[in-house]
């Protein structure tokens, strides 16, 4: 008998990285978890039509963009409830709550795993532009791109975590997945610009990370050099990071009033 | 004073009694209530339902005011109906319940103060199908579990291969889980909780499920951890398996404990002398046994079996004589075991749920 005796850092991340690769098990082995992807060439065909028929180059990097960050965030949504709500119902919430490793850890790292799958989005939409309408979409600034998809799906991830430990509390994550779509693809800017909002809209748009991934991931694909790239990413790093502490304090907040509720495994 | 407020006073005073710090395990006034959604009158509140709740403050008691200490390498059994509290003192235990009230203390450290102290030291096993991840393989599921329990490398592959061969899951290690039986998931819920190596375990009704050669190994299995040196306490409704496999066992009823002993001490405590079991009694001979001193009839089941509880001061001899000039010849005398125990202190409340 030997109790294990990893430091708690050194532990959390071994943890991290399991809880990533079993996640990546489960989505692969369930198509239901990839069914997003399965309408981003539908949602890439209409809004590069969309583009063509206007006759406007410049809407071809939203087109192209939009369905892989629209992916994006409803895949995390979902991803972020259903965790949750799915090991709630299987009897497994209780168990991951007993073992050392925080539950914050475990979810956080399960949602970068589907935060790296819903990247396969945005090739999907490149795909559909190249050999629907036969589009070539050239990555001008590709650093600036590759890492402002890091930063987008880092945000995403922090996002997602606040949303999942906040579910921890709510028996009916669903409602809040499905009114949590569109409102954020206008706010955000994915499938309209920010600036066709009104006015006292536009600060609130700020504080959504897609706001800045898409305007920086659009800029990357444009000719002239990407403005501002250290402050975009500063701020998509920030709201991440806000998304990772307020997941943090609710998930101990949380946990604690469930614990003493007896409500952690009600289903 | 109201009962409740007389109630907590007395929670309150019991718990100043300090921790046993020998015991691995070290239960003092431990209560533990739930709030009931139906309060007040309403067409579905407990009292028409029969439910016993303290409706003056809307909450159910799940424990009331219970004292526990389970020795070091000791495998302790805790038995009860459904609805007694088994569950909730596991779920206290593996730190994922509050106590309302009260301590509990495993290997020194405070469950509800120190819950990142405990956690590694003790192995869960919550009865029954669920819990697992039905799309990943059992070595995956094996794997995945340990990590949460911070192992990694060598000693984490060794371990996952000798659990799962010793839980006879070895051919079916790449399978995945959804294609288990009920019997196989029991029995990666065991490899699951033992995988970390923990000195505590808790085995929440362990063998729900398993065919009777399977709880045979089980019990193996318990023995096997107690010569490692374990601590253990398991849940069960199977008087045999506690029989067998328990030091001593703890009887809980309605949230309170009835009795803590052996299950010998049990045995003979609660019977003081024999029983008699009989099958086909005439009805004419069946009075006349039950007219001599001492001498209680259970009614026959439908099996036409009839047992004759003999008490200190009766003459079993004269029972069996009775019984064999009668012309009955299938007839055994015994000692009582811990089900007989279980029926004479918690009572025979045919499918009723304590609550």
């Amino acid at each position: 008998m030997r109790p294990p005796g990893a430091p708690r850092a050194v532990r959390d991340a071994r943890a991290a990285a399991a809880a990533f690769r079993v996640q990546l098990l489960l989505v692969r082995r369930s198509v239901g978890d990839l069914r997003v992807l399965f309408t981003v060439p539908l949602y890439a065909l209409i809004f590069l039509a969309i583009a063509a028929v206007s006759g406007d180059r410049s809407l071809t990097a939203y087109a192209v963009l939009a369905p892989g960050l629209i992916a994006l965030w409803s895949m995390m949504l979902f991803a972020a409830g259903d965790l949750i709500t799915q090991d709630r119902s299987a009897g497994r919430l209780e168990a991951v709550v007993a073992a050392p490793v925080p539950l914050f850890t475990v979810v956080a790292a399960r949602l970068a795993a589907v935060a790296a799958v819903s990247l396969i989005s945005l090739a999907e939409a490149w795909a559909v532009a190249r050999w629907v309408f036969g589009l070539r979409v050239p990555l001008v600034h590709p650093m600036a791109f590759g890492v402002g998809l890091l930063a987008t799906a880092f945000a995403m991830t922090g996002t997602a975590t606040a949303m999942a430990c906040a579910f921890v509390l709510s028996r009916s994550a669903r409602i809040f997945q499905n009114s949590l779509s569109y409102p954020v693809y206008l706010l955000g800017g994915v499938l309209m610009p920010v600036s066709a909002l009104p006015g006292w809209l536009r600060p609130a748009s700020r504080l959504v990370f897609l706001t800045w991934s898409g305007g920086l991931l659009r800029d990357s694909l444009a000719t002239p050099a990407v403005a501002d790239l250290p402050g975009r990413l500063l701020a998509l790093t920030a709201l991440g990071l806000a998304g990772f502490a307020a997941g943090g304090w609710l998930m101990r907040r949380i946990l604690t009033r469930v614990r003493a509720a007896g409500t952690l495994g009600l289903a | 004073m109201t009962r409740a407020a007389a109630a907590a006073a007395a929670d309150a005073a019991d718990a100043t009694a300090a921790p046993d710090t020998r015991a691995a395990v070290s239960v003092r006034a431990l209560r533990r209530t739930f709030r009931t959604t139906g309060r007040g009158s309403g067409l579905f509140t407990g009292r028409l339902r029969g439910r016993r709740r303290d409706e003056d403050t809307g909450e159910r008691v799940a424990l009331r005011g219970i004292d526990l200490d389970i020795a070091p390498g000791e495998v302790h059994g805790l038995l009860g109906p459904n609805g007694a509290g088994k569950t909730t003192l596991c779920k206290i235990l593996s730190t994922v319940l509050l106590p309302s009230s009260g301590t509990v203390h495993l290997l020194g450290h405070d469950v509800a103060a120190r819950p990142a102290a405990v956690r590694p030291l003790i192995g869960i096993v919550f009865g029954g199908e669920r819990g697992l991840y039905e799309r990943l393989t059992a070595r995956q599921n094996l794997l995945y579990w340990a990590c949460l329990y911070g192992m990694s490398g060598r000693r984490l592959a060794e371990r996952s291969e000798e659990l799962l061969e010793q839980l006879g899951l070895g051919a079916h290690a790449d399978e995945r889980v959804e294609r288990f039986s009920r019997g196989m998931k029991q029995r990666l819920h065991l490899a699951r909780g033992l995988v970390h190596d923990p000195p505590v375990v808790l085995l929440d009704e362990p063998t729900a499920g398993m065919d009777p050669v399977s709880a045979h190994g089980f019990r193996d299995l318990v023995r096997a951890l107690r010569a490692e040196g374990r601590t253990v306490l398991v849940t069960t409704h199977d008087m045999a398996e506690a029989e067998a496999v328990c030091d001593r066992v703890t009887l809980i009823d309605r949230g309170a404990v009835v009795a803590s002993a052996t299950p010998a001490e049990l045995g003979a405590w609660a019977a003081e002398s024999e029983r008699v079991t009989a099958r086909d009694v005439p009805p004419g001979v069946l009075t006349q046994l039950s007219a001599l001193p001492h001498v209680t009839a259970v009614p026959p089941d439908a099996q036409g079996r009839t047992v004759l509880r003999v008490g200190e001061g009766g003459d079993a001899a004269a029972v069996v004589r009775l019984l064999l000039d009668a012309g009955v010849r299938e007839l055994a005398t015994s000692r009582p075991g811990l089900e007989e125990v279980y029926l004479r202190l918690i009572g025979r409340r045919g499918m009723e749920v304590a609550r």
